[in-house]
């Protein structure tokens, strides 16, 4: 039931993203979407063996909670950019896209039955997904093509922990993609890159 | 074990690079390297269909694709020596260490025999390849990398979303339970849909390594900016990867209902690979971007080989490997060319011949063997790629395909002349005058005349192994 709550809780994290204007709404609410995978895994995952369960719910609160915002945190201090609306879609269209990839995620997901997958945490990785997928696409900030790779990633997640108590190397192997992301990815190129740049268009035909 | 071997003596000469702080040492491990490398594809052919620690088989198609690394990696150090000589000893020693690294991602990702191990291998190269790319530290190398990083990441993601399907699939067990082995006995039972959803992940996620449309974009800049030699191994051995882990997930669901719908989408990614490269190529100002378009259009052609079956699978592997021979040649003598023109701009290049005409030549004879033009080995492949298509009565993918290799051929075949025989088109563009040895081209013809004579000759054991890379797939 628990678990019910935190996904439901989850999905309404995503319907906030498409509707917020502030870069750091984005990630406040990706820090809360970490806590929240935390706490789904720690009441999903109860076949796995204790050793394996305290790495991954750590994991998740160190990477997906603390280092990833902190990262974006400061990306977003360098660039000084602090509202997306002026690169973006209006919110008002993102939200009915939003709300229209939740009801498709919810037929897709209907029509996807089975039984090593509960149908409420496919509805809602397809809508993470989507969601990740929409804010990449209607964005044009780099930050903001960060934000919706990261939530594409919890995606993923989601993904692997529905399978997680029986697979758990599914899941280790997500974690190896969270590190990726955050040091290389965020760490590295995302301090690099030059405070006010917001498109790359060095690069073209 | 020999593999275990393998990974562990690449590691501890690829962190001896960086430690060492010396040049020569650097040369002497890479050297050491390479020929470690060969041993091990020796090795590799003594064991073939062998499996290793588990999670590595020896099977055929890897052992192909490894032995076509085995040759680049040659001529792929030698060049890097050149290139790299004038950087300081940090970049060099990075550099060098990146490359050990991303021949060993490669190594371990044709040998893979299971989704998740591949996946990892897949991920790792993209770590070592955006070391290599962002090697010269300027504004544009940044752009590249950072676009090579998020595409490729977002493509990981997706192909292991992909992977996650599979898992649905099978619902329990360990990572040796993802094998290709274990899943294919299972595929006849799981529900078409599912196959269909983790074909299309997969094939999505693992496009930003094959650089097939529509990720193809990640891999053309960076071309744009990458070293020619590390160019020269991303635009083949790497993109043998992406090819790879796409046929093996095909293989392994070809005996389930979805054959037709993953042909189809071969054939339309493949379509749409060829009309993106040819219409690219025709307004191409940049030589290394014509040549990474080149290959989109040659893995497009691949694509559609694979889709069309028959014996056009045997064609689309011909097509990888002398692609990987004629495509290597041409991104190395790219190196050449920026040194004794000192651009890669098409409008400030020309008189090539006169300036440096062992260069000019090789340029000349790559162009030919690329565009399959006779007697390039590529013809044969192509030949028979449309033959299949005239058999099974494809012609709505044979017209479109033929009309556009024309455009490729007239946009690819005139911006070469231009370089080889014209005068730049900016007039005050002054030419630099480097001196480049004539004997920096060997390797480069010794590829040419290999994919020459595969026009005339296909030694048995090459063809023998081809053919048992597609023995599983249906009649």
């Amino acid at each position: 039931m628990m678990i019910t709550y935190l996904i439901v809780l989850f999905a309404v994290t995503l319907v906030y993203f498409a509707s917020a204007e502030r870069l750091t709404t984005y990630v406040h609410l990706v820090g809360l979407q970490g806590l929240l995978l935390c706490g789904i895994a720690l009441f999903e995952l109860k076949e796995v063996d204790t050793a394996n369960l305290a790495f991954i719910v750590s994991e998740t609160l160190a990477f997906k909670t603390i280092l990833i915002p902190y990262l974006l945190t400061r990306i977003i201090k360098r660039s000084g950019v602090s509202k997306v609306h002026r690169q973006a879609m209006p919110g008002f269209y993102l939200l009915l896209f939003s709300i229209l990839a939740l009801l498709i995620s919810v037929l897709l997901a209907s029509s996807l039955r089975n039984p090593f997958i509960n149908t409420i945490y496919m509805t809602i990785a397809i809508y993470t997904l989507f969601t990740g997928m929409l804010l990449i696409v209607t964005h044009r900030l780099i930050i903001s093509h960060l934000i919706g790779f990261l939530i594409v990633e919890n995606s993923v997640f989601i993904f692997s922990l529905a399978v997680g108590s029986s697979m758990p190397m599914l899941i280790n192997i997500g974690i190896l993609l969270d590190i990726f992301v955050g040091v290389l990815i965020l760490g590295f190129f995302g301090l690099r890159l030059k405070p006010h740049t917001n498109e790359l268009t060095r690069l073209k035909d | 074990m020999s593999l275990l071997l393998f990974f562990i003596t690449s590691a501890f000469m690829s962190i001896s690079i960086i430690m060492f702080r010396n040049k020569t040492i650097t040369r002497i491990i890479t050297s050491g390297f390479a020929l470690l490398h060969i041993w091990f594809t020796v090795h590799s052919w003594s064991n073939l269909n062998n499996t290793d620690m588990v999670y590595f088989t020896y099977n055929s198609s890897g052992v192909l694709l490894l032995s076509v690394l085995s040759l680049l990696i040659i001529p792929t150090v030698y060049h890097g020596f050149i290139y790299a000589s004038g950087d300081d000893l940090k970049k060099y020693n990075i550099y060098h260490a990146g490359l050990v690294a991303l021949v060993t991602f490669m190594s371990g990702a044709y040998l893979a025999n299971g989704m998740t191990v591949l996946w990892i291998f897949v991920e790792a190269t993209t770590l070592a390849v955006a070391a290599l790319i962002y090697h010269d530290r300027t504004e544009t190398a940044l752009e590249a990398t950072w676009k090579y990083v998020f595409i490729c990441s977002t493509g990981i993601a997706l192909a292991y979303l992909g992977i996650l399907f599979l898992g649905f699939i099978y619902g329990r067990g360990d990572a040796s339970s993802l094998s290709f082995r274990s899943l294919s006995g299972l595929i006849d039972r799981a529900d078409p849909l599912y196959l269909k959803i983790a074909f299309v992940f997969v094939m999505i996620g693992f496009s930003t390594k094959m650089g097939l449309f529509p990720m193809h974009t990640v891999t053309i800049d960076a071309h744009s900016v990458a070293p020619p030699p590390v160019s020269a191994l991303i635009s083949t051995a790497l993109m043998n990867v992406g090819f790879l882990a796409i046929f093996r997930v095909y293989t392994l669901f070809s005996f389930s209902p979805i054959l037709p719908f993953m042909n189809s989408v071969l054939i339309i990614a493949g379509l749409l690979s060829l009309l993106v490269a040819a219409g690219y190529m025709l307004k191409a100002k940049h030589l290394k971007r014509m040549l990474a378009y080149s290959s989109l259009e040659n893995m497009g052609l691949v694509a559609i080989a694979v889709g069309i079956g028959g014996e056009a699978w045997y064609a689309a592997f011909l097509l990888i490997v002398l692609h990987s021979l004629a495509k290597s040649s041409l991104f190395f003598q790219m190196g050449q060319l920026s040194r004794i023109l000192g651009t890669f701009r098409l409008d400030d290049a020309g008189r090539y011949m006169k300036l440096y005409p062992a260069g000019a030549l090789v340029l000349l004879a790559g162009v030919f063997c690329i565009l399959a033009i006779p007697p390039s080995g590529l013809f044969i492949t192509e030949f028979l790629v449309f033959k299949e298509m005239v058999y099974t009565d494809r012609w709505l993918v044979l017209i479109p395909s033929i009309i556009l290799l024309c455009f490729v051929i007239y946009a690819m075949s005139t911006r070469i002349m231009h370089v080889i025989f014209s005068d730049p088109r900016s007039p005050e563009i002054i030419l630099p005058q480097e001196k480049v040895n004539p004997a920096e081209t060997i390797s480069q013809f010794v590829f040419l005349g290999i994919v020459v004579l595969f026009c005339f000759y296909q030694p048995p054991f090459l063809v023998d192994l081809i053919n048992e890379t597609f023995a599983l797939l249906p009649k």
